[in-house]
């Protein structure tokens, strides 16, 4: 039991990384809605269609289009068809503030088992006659929304995103992959020092185990970054910088696989191989974490978007996240200490062959 | 550090190398047939191809002259050269070497470049700034795998296996700098760029430095 609790640990950690993971439900959200604009003064039949919504079994089904943190515009009623299709009835006054001539509104959906959830730019409103709206005061229909008392959503929920979807969920394998795969490198890069340092063969074992793993892990990185991208933006591999920087780094890593299977005289392959290992986790650095945040990129945390924290990364999405960097490293570790007993046992028969 | 044994050891590269005159000529005659090769297949080169191809040719012909530098000497010679010299006048005389060498090289494949086909540089203090860190940043990370590939007996796959994605960040830098200097970008924060090439240098160099005691009795 002694050297094993850990192993047992880092495999249930990931079973309910993988079971929460992909079980817990999405946050209602809004994936349509008809017609995209409308003429201000006009009536308006808003048809939505809701995902993981329960308009049907909800009882108080409320719906608000907002124009600005003063402005909005209660609906008049809400007719439900189905849990995900509903259809929401609004009068546009003709009066909007402002002088803009097309006015988006924000619409905005609750109910006692959903919560609050929202669609920016639901509807685009024309606004037909600005000339007179000056001279309008202000009708009380725009008072009429009483936005507030919104209800909390009842059980575990993951944020719902437009465009990412489903598929927020790679963010407990894609970005727990990498933060594994550089621990792993670390420890990795710590034998490298000590083999130079003491020349204890066996670090040399560690150091390339641990790496190995590490790089398995990038690869398995790029591999569900990919598939990410195929269904958030529309292309397996995009000119992103941190793309085709992590390239970059893999190739130098596999450069550093093709280095360890050249040499067949040991003491020679272990300097060469701990030698390029530090030297090129030193050219990792500018690469994955400097380059990036000095340009333009896609992914969060990079060129102005925002990084794990804010609306990101909420608690439900921390709940298994930093779990499945746990139980990456734990499942990284296990991996490289099978590697290192194989290449001790390998190092034995070589030894006592000669 | 000694200042002159490193100068020492620079005069000793400078006349092997030039004892072997065939080696420093085929190198420069690879960078004018290559430059002639793009001309011919181009005719029209634009600033952009420019650039671009500017730097592969300084890779490639780069890589061919670096490969040797710890193979023009026979194993034995180096057993000589352990009870003489410290680990580290060694590595730094050799990196002097290379550097001003492939310098050398690049200003024949600029003028090879500019003869052809035009020389669309705007600005001069960024290129050759920019340039000459970039120079710096290759010529350590060759130097650094040739050691690597030298032990094992100058296997040359070896050594462009090991040194083309080491040098890729360092290049990636040095197109956007060069893009800028020839106005197809215009970026405000080049500098920031120019500074990080720097940092790279300086990382690169240390790593260097540090590895080499270990790496050169292999």
């Amino acid at each position: 039991m002694k050297g094993i609790w850990w192993k047992i640990l880092g495999v249930l950690i990931f079973i309910y990384v993988l079971v929460g993971g992909l079980t817990v439900p999405l946050k209602s959200g809004i994936t349509s809605t008809d017609p995209g604009n409308a003429l201000s003064g006009e009536h308006l039949a808003l048809k939505i269609h809701g995902y993981n919504s329960h308009f049907y079994s909800a009882k108080k089904n409320r719906a608000w289009l907002k124009l600005d943190s003063i402005h909005a515009l209660r609906a008049l009623n809400f007719e439900v068809s189905s849990e995900n299709d509903a259809v929401l009835h609004f009068d546009l006054p003709s009066y909007f503030p402002g002088k803009v001539k097309a006015q988006p509104l924000t619409l905005i959906l609750d109910n006692e088992v959903d919560g609050v959830f929202v669609q920016p730019n639901a509807v685009f409103v024309s606004v037909t006659d600005t000339v007179h709206s000056d001279t309008i005061i202000p009708s009380g229909i725009w008072k009429s929304a009483d936005l507030g008392h919104f209800h909390e959503a009842k059980s575990l929920h993951f944020p719902y995103r437009n465009i990412l979807n489903e598929t927020i969920r790679n963010t407990f394998f894609h970005v727990a992959l990498w933060f594994a795969m550089f621990v792993l490198l670390i420890v990795g890069l710590y034998h490298a020092i000590k083999y130079l340092m003491t020349g204890d063969f066996d670090h040399d074992i560690q150091s390339a185990s641990f790496n190995r793993i590490a790089i398995m892990y990038g690869v398995f990185g790029i591999i569900t970054g990919s598939i990410w991208a195929k269904y958030t933006w529309n292309t397996f591999w995009t000119t992103d910088v941190k793309l085709n920087m992590t390239a970059v780094a893999m190739l130098i890593y596999l450069a550093y696989l093709v280095l360890r299977g050249s040499s067949s005289d040991h003491d020679r392959r272990a300097k060469m191989s701990a030698s390029y290992s530090i030297f090129a986790f030193l050219a990792l650095i500018p690469l994955v974490f400097v380059i990036p945040r000095l340009t333009d990129s896609l992914h969060p945390g990079n060129g102005g978007n925002p990084a794990l924290g804010g609306e990101d990364l909420d608690n439900t999405l921390r709940l298994f996240f930093y779990p499945s960097i746990i139980a990456l490293i734990l499942l990284g570790t296990w991996m490289a200490s099978l590697l290192i007993r194989y290449q001790r046992l390998k190092e034995k028969i070589f030894m006592s062959n000669q | 550090m000694n200042i002159i044994k490193v100068k020492d050891i620079f005069i000793k590269e400078l006349s092997i190398e030039y004892r072997q005159k065939f080696a420093l000529g085929g190198i420069f005659l690879f960078a004018a047939t290559v430059v002639f090769l793009i001309f011919k297949s181009f005719n029209n080169i634009n600033p952009r191809e420019w650039t671009i191809l500017i730097w592969i040719i300084m890779l490639f012909a780069g890589l061919n002259a670096v490969v040797k530098s710890f193979l023009q000497e026979k194993k034995e010679t180096y057993l000589y050269y352990y009870t003489l010299f410290d680990p580290i006048d060694m590595i730094v005389a050799k990196l002097a070497y290379n550097f001003i060498f492939l310098c050398s090289l690049f200003a024949i494949i600029l003028i090879f470049m500019g003869l052809f086909s035009g020389f669309p540089v705007k600005d001069w203090t960024l290129f050759f700034s920019g340039s000459a860190l970039g120079i710096l940043g290759i010529s350590i990370v060759f130097t650094f795998v040739s050691v690597i590939s030298a032990s094992e007996n100058g296997n040359s796959t070896l050594m462009s296996i090991l040194a083309l994605p080491l040098v890729l960040p360092i290049l990636l830098l040095l197109l956007k700098i060069s893009a800028v200097s020839v106005r197809l970008l215009t970026d405000t924060a080049i500098m920031e760029d120019v500074w990080l090439l720097m940092g790279v240098d300086c990382i690169l160099l240390g790593a260097m430095i540090l590895l080499f005691p270990a790496l050169w009795r292999l």
